[in-house]
């Protein structure tokens, strides 16, 4: 694995196990919309901590300087000329760890809010093949960046109808930091959903009999740039995420995938 | 009973509706695929013109009085039909656009390593 040139080998024993753990293949998929003041410290924390690790940054058509601090750095990066939202472009990591055999694809913010630190973590259950997809949830433990009172309202509303739709309890639904095994990636590089995907991925990934397990995560508040969500958009946010949740339970309701 | 006058101006409409769509449809302007509907909206009209009395039995079915009235709902029925269709296009060509685009950027990469000449780096080792 070329990538595992290490350089600071004596001070990550963590990793270390990890890799010894495993000689699994790991995608880390970093999503980036205009996240020029982050992405470096991002990519360098994750080159530093888990350098056994691949990654791809995706820059979705940022209208800043985000692509070339990717081609600068040489940083492992995806460009893709127009942008796609979100949804699209995490769709494309999927590709990209489908078409080059990854078994794990993990996904993180490019702005910083998602610690690497806790990859083990997600890692860990999906290598014991206790579930299919880990969500890094921020609730679980109640630590760390919390989100604001009314976003935490919005969240739990949602994970009260991914329960009711599904009959499953996913606490963080919007959480942006996930893993998922091969069989995921192969759904989800052909079925993912637009916009803002999170809450809807999680039907998808149920109504195709995955096993999610959320592990909980500290996350930091964003360390630039603005949320997706900002609070002219909430209202437009729930409607629409509710009907998607809706319509993803039915359009996927009789004919529920056999493992 | 519609008036002969409009029904000559009906007449009328309907066979330069048919040219516009034919002229579209010779100068590839539009893809036959896509007008079909547009043509059977056009048969349909012409139809209802010819024979007026069809109009108004079927209108009569749906308990609809005036004849008028009758023509404008079936003409927004099937506005909303063609309206439907593209969107439905449109969403369907939405994600089409988005794995090409996907596409294109992980060709992209490709090209850029390749060009770099370590063909050896991320993902590239076994597949």
């Amino acid at each position: 694995m070329k990538n595992r040139v290490l350089n600071s080998y004596d001070d990550c024993k963590e990793i270390e196990d990890v890799n010894d753990m495993t000689d699994a293949k790991v995608l880390i998929i970093i999503p980036a919309y205009n996240e020029s003041e982050s992405i470096e410290n991002v990519i360098d924390h994750l080159t530093d901590q888990a350098p056994w690790c691949d990654y791809l940054v995706i820059n979705d058509g940022s209208t800043d300087n985000t692509l070339s601090i990717c081609e600068q750095e040489h940083f492992h990066y995806l460009d893709l000329p127009i942008n796609l939202g979100i949804g699209g472009a995490v769709q494309a990591g999927y590709v990209y760890a489908r078409k080059n055999n990854y078994d794990i694809a993990v996904q993180m913010d490019g702005d910083g809010q998602h610690d690497i630190a806790y990859l083990k973590d997600m890692l860990q259950p999906i290598l014991d093949g206790e579930a299919d997809i880990v969500i890094g949830s921020r609730f679980l433990k109640k630590e760390g960046f919390q989100s604001s009172q009314s976003r935490r309202i919005g969240i739990g509303i949602l994970s009260m109808l991914i329960r009711l739709t599904t009959g499953q309890r996913i606490i963080d639904v919007t959480s942006g930091y996930r893993a998922v095994n091969r069989m995921f990636i192969d759904i989800y590089s052909r079925d993912y959903p637009t916009d803002y995907p999170e809450p809807e991925a999680i039907v998808t990934a149920i109504m195709h009999r995955g096993r999610v397990k959320e592990v909980p995560v500290r996350m930091r508040a964003r360390e630039s740039g603005t949320s997706s969500i900002t609070l002219r958009k909430s209202v437009y946010y729930m409607i629409k995420v509710t009907l998607a949740i809706l319509i993803c339970r039915l359009s996927y309701g009789f004919r529920r995938a056999k493992r | 009973m519609i008036p002969s006058t409009l029904r000559i101006t009906l007449i009328i409409a309907v066979v330069c509706y048919f040219i516009i769509i034919l002229y579209f449809l010779k100068n590839r302007a539009l893809n036959l695929k896509y007008t079909l509907l547009w043509l059977l909206a056009g048969v349909v009209m012409g139809v209802l013109v010819i024979f007026p009395e069809m109009l108004q039995r079927i209108i009569r079915v749906f308990g609809i009085q005036s004849n008028m009235n009758g023509l404008f709902i079936i003409a927004i029925g099937f506005m909303l039909m063609i309206l439907m269709a593209l969107t439905s296009i449109a969403s369907r060509q939405n994600m089409k656009i988005r794995s090409l685009v996907q596409e294109i950027g992980i060709l992209d990469k490709r090209i850029r390593e390749l060009e770099d000449g370590h063909s050896d780096s991320v993902g590239e080792r076994d597949v």
